[in-house]
């Protein structure tokens, strides 16, 4: 490391710029200071406060959200744990997987930080990250997680960060944090019945293209933090995700999709290009309006009734794959040997009904035909 | 031909014309450099410290390959065989799918193996782990893919040699054992060596493997050794290659 180190990013480096409040934004702001200044201790009743991180633009900037995410998060910052050293936790088994990714996380610090602040922050994200896990020996650390934690890191500081990731990790992304990533993966397929329900001619679309859910996986994982490539939109969901119950953002991938459908089913059917198509986020995507239709599919559909039509589509899908695997088996197997399926087949088309019907038509003919000339002309001969 | 849209990354269509197809997965451990690997192949550049990948990302890029192809010419008549050398160019599309390296993703990753031509396993020259770990991944490779799937080997990071902890000799030495490996490179995504060329290698092979089988199905129609055939039904361009 050293100062050719200085933030050589991806292509598509993560824009940190916030434009001017516009009038909106700026009364949204007047009304959340008021509410603070209304509440003693600046508390705001969790319901409201909800509301306000729902609704238009979500608690609007970052100084605003240093005092509230932690009391969305249910956090209490007055009985806060003392961080331990890094040097406490580099016994920990992924303390090296942890620090290959952190040390990778170059695009979400701000650039034109001090390089000495940023290696202090991505130490603080380590330690962050480790106690989490080391808290909880049941949940594993998943790359991406620290897409999370570090979103928490920059805006709430090393203490609050923790408190926030240790009740999320045991909520939120506890699915995601289990030994495999087997219920996270059916957990993505909860947004094919919202689309299926929503839009059929897109559902069927990508379907058939055999798209699958991995061009969402980063985005349920990191609630976007991996994905997208602007630091206002990515708080602001944030905002929304912290206020809204678990799993939602599936319906906010779902109206992703759905927003996005008509510039979808123009693409080529097949994998690659779909997904290349989905995996990457538009940069000017509405994210107000997608907020809107999530929280509205999340109301219309209930998660059993989704779950339900995933169970059919498990099931459908593995008959498809057996169906596929026998087929490539006889292929196989035909083409292995030739002969004896040859054979087989020649026999297999002899064997029609109408052939069957034929044969034995022509047998009775025979048959009758003998008895007839038996009778007519053998029968004088003997008598 | 390798014109692309700096935004998206998609490829241009210009790109769109190509003779063949083929899909590769890139896998290996955590860190091994397979996505700048990926990067330098495709747009030629080199990011330091990329951020990981999550799942998979998918990219193309459509080459152009030189193919050497021996035609027989005509084998009826009293003229002897008439045998030709073509050399002829293709545009091959490579679509490449770069799989997360961590333990964690390979039950996701594992069902982007089924479908592909060829395997790329990288490892670290500088990190022994994760030339010790190859046997998994060549397992992995082997339970979830096609048994005709090209493998290749490559040893990243070689411009760090005083960081050396693999041989290349030893790398060589145990592929011998692993008949389904076609080769292993080193190379440096870093200093852009060798890095075309391990594409490039692997993409000619693609293609003669792709020959061959058709000229294996073709075979299948005409003549099975020991089993014989009416003289009729061999047609008179009997591929002999």
């Amino acid at each position: 490391m050293g100062a050719d180190d200085e933030v050589k990013i991806d292509h598509l480096p993560l824009s940190f710029e916030i434009p001017p409040e516009n009038e909106d934004e700026r009364s949204k702001r007047l009304e959340i200071e008021e509410k603070l200044l209304e509440n003693p201790n600046k508390n705001i009743p969790l319901k409201e406060l909800c509301k306000l991180a729902l609704s238009d633009y979500g608690l609007v900037n970052d100084d605003l959200r240093r005092i509230l995410w932690p009391q969305l998060a249910g956090v209490d910052v007055h009985s806060l744990e003392r961080a331990p050293t890094l040097d406490e936790l580099q016994s920990h088994p992924e303390y090296n997987q942890v620090v290959l990714d952190v040390n990778r996380s170059l695009k979400r610090f701000p650039p034109g930080i001090p390089y000495e602040q940023r290696i202090a922050l991505q130490d603080q994200l380590t330690v962050l990250i480790l106690r989490v896990i080391n808290k909880y020996p049941n949940l594993r650390y998943y790359q991406g997680y620290h897409d999370v934690a570090v979103t928490f890191l920059l805006v709430a500081g090393e203490e609050v960060a923790y408190a926030i990731m240790e009740q999320l990790s045991t909520t939120h992304f506890s699915e995601c944090m289990e030994e495999t990533m087997e219920a996270t993966q059916r957990r993505l397929m909860f947004m094919w019945p919202v689309v299926q329900f929503e839009k059929p001619e897109l559902f069927e679309f990508l379907q058939r293209s055999s798209v699958g859910t991995l061009f969402a996986l980063p985005w349920y994982l990191t609630w976007f933090g991996h994905s997208l490539n602007s630091y206002k939109d990515l708080v602001r969901l944030y905002d929304y995700f912290l206020a809204s119950p678990m799993y939602t953002a599936i319906f906010v991938t779902a109206a992703i999709l759905l927003y996005r459908a008509d510039e979808i089913v123009k693409e080529d059917c097949d994998m690659a290009s779909v997904h290349c198509l989905l995996s990457k986020l538009p940069d000017d995507l509405p994210f107000e309006d997608i907020l809107k239709t999530s929280s509205k599919l999340y109301d219309k559909y209930s998660l059993t009734v989704i779950e339900k039509k995933v169970e059919e589509l498990i099931r459908l899908e593995k008959e498809q794959r057996q169906l596929e695997e026998k087929r490539k088996r006889i292929s196989r197997a035909a083409a292995s040997k030739p002969s004896y399926s040859a054979s087989k087949t020649w026999f297999m088309k002899i064997l029609t009904p109408k052939s069957v019907i034929v044969t034995t038509a022509i047998s009775i003919v025979v048959g009758v035909c003998a008895y007839y000339y038996k009778n007519q002309y053998l029968a004088p001969g003997i008598s | 031909m390798t014109a692309r849209n700096p935004q998206t990354l998609m490829a241009l269509p210009a790109e769109e014309n190509f003779d063949f197809l083929f899909k590769i997965v890139l896998v290996g451990d955590c860190c091994t450099g397979k996505t700048s690997i990926l990067q330098r192949f495709k747009t030629g550049n080199y990011v330091e410290k990329h951020g990981n990948t999550i799942g998979v990302d998918f990219s193309m890029k459509t080459i152009e390959i030189e193919s050497k192809q021996v035609k027989v010419a005509n084998n009826v008549g009293p003229n002897p065989i008439n045998v030709a050398v073509i050399n002829s160019f293709f545009w091959e599309q490579l679509q490449i799918w770069d799989t997360a390296g961590q333990e964690r993703f390979r039950t996701i990753t594992q069902s982007y193996y089924r479908a592909n031509n060829g395997v790329i396993i990288v490892y670290d020259i500088t990190k022994r782990s994760t030339f010790a770990n190859l046997q998994k991944w060549i397992e992995e490779v082997r339970r979830y893919t096609a048994s005709n799937v090209l493998i290749i080997l490559i040893g990243n990071k070689c411009d760090l040699e005083a960081e050396r902890e693999v041989d290349f000799e030893e790398a060589r030495q145990m592929c011998q054992y692993i008949p389904e490996i076609l080769f292993v490179m080193e190379t440096s995504a870093k200093e852009n060596t060798n890095v075309e060329d391990a594409f490039r290698c692997l993409a000619t092979e693609l293609k003669r493997q792709h020959d061959v089988s058709n000229v294996q199905e073709l075979n299948e129609q005409t003549v099975q050794l020991g089993q014989g055939k009416p003289l009729k039904s061999c047609s008179s361009s009997c591929n002999l290659t």
